[in-house]
C-alpha cells in the first residue's frame, strides 16, 4: 500500500508531530506510514483523510505488490 | 481509536524496576547468613520448614516472585502513547518471546534430568517475560533509530 501523505502535508504545512497529534498517534507511527513500513488501521486511514478534507483512496492506494 | 485495556500505567515500570533492584540486597543477606545453599529448592528436613511460610518459602517470595511481579510491571505498562502500532509490536513481541522461550524449554529439558530440570522449570516463571521485554525494546529503539535517521535525511 502506499500514500501521499508527505505530499499532503506540505499542501496543508503541517508536521508529521502536528498530525500525529490531531489523529491521536505517536510521531513515529506517522513516520513510519510514510515510509511505507506500516500500515494503519482502517480507523486511523480515515481520521487522516479526514484531517486532509479528503477521502481515503485519495491519500491511500493499493500498490502491485498487494495484488499477488 | 479504540481503549487499549488490560495494561498498566506508564509510571507503574518504576515500581517494577525498583522490585527488581530490591530483591538484590535481600539475596545477599541471605546468602551471607546461610552459606551453604539453604533455600527453596534445597530446603532443610527440619520442623522449621514444614509449615508453609518457613524461612526459605520467605526468601523464594521475596527474591523469585518479586522480580517475576517486577517484570511483569515492566513488560505490561503502556508506553507514553500507546498507539495501534505499538499495540502491533507489543503482540508480536509476545509471540516471539513465547516461540523463543518453548523451543529453548524443550532444548533444555530434552537434554538435562533431575535438579538440572527443576532449576530450568523454575528459571521459567520468569524466563518468558524477561525475553519479552528485551525484545519489545529492541524493536522500539529501532523504531525510534530509524525515525531520527529519516529527520537528517529530510
Amino acid at each position: 500500500m502506499k500514500n501521499n501523505i508527505r505530499v499532503e502535508r506540505a499542501i496543508k504545512n503541517i508536521t508529521q508531530a502536528e498530525l500525529a497529534g490531531q489523529v491521536g498517534v505517536s510521531r513515529q507511527t506517522i513516520n513510519t506510514i510514510e515510509s511505507n513500513k506500516y500500515i494503519p488501521s482502517t480507523l486511523l486511514a480515515l481520521k487522516i483523510a479526514r484531517v486532509f478534507g479528503k477521502s481515503v483512496e485519495e491519500i491511500f492506494s493499493l500498490d502491485d505488490g498487494d495484488l499477488v | 481509536m479504540a481503549k487499549i485495556k488490560y495494561l498498566f500505567p506508564y509510571n507503574a515500570r518504576f515500581f517494577g524496576i525498583a522490585l527488581i533492584l530490591v530483591h538484590i540486597p535481600i539475596k545477599f543477606l541471605w546468602d551471607a547468613h546461610y552459606p551453604d545453599g539453604y533455600n527453596h529448592i534445597n530446603p532443610s528436613a527440619s520442623a522449621a520448614d514444614s509449615f508453609l511460610f518457613s524461612p526459605p518459602h520467605l526468601f523464594f517470595i521475596g527474591t523469585t516472585l518479586m522480580v517475576l511481579v517486577g517484570l511483569f510491571l515492566v513488560a505490561f505498562s503502556k508506553e507514553k502513547i500507546e498507539d495501534e502500532q505499538i499495540v502491533q509490536l507489543r503482540l508480536d513481541s509476545l509471540r516471539w518471546a513465547i516461540y523463543l522461550n518453548y523451543a529453548i524449554l524443550l532444548f533444555s529439558l530434552v537434554f538435562t534430568h533431575g535438579s538440572d530440570s527443576n532449576h530450568i522449570l523454575l528459571l521459567n516463571i520468569w524466563l518468558p517475560l524477561l525475553f519479552f521485554i528485551l525484545r519489545f525494546q529492541w524493536v522500539l529503539y529501532r523504531l525510534n533509530r530509524s525515525v531520527k535517521s529519516d529527520e537528517t535525511k529530510l
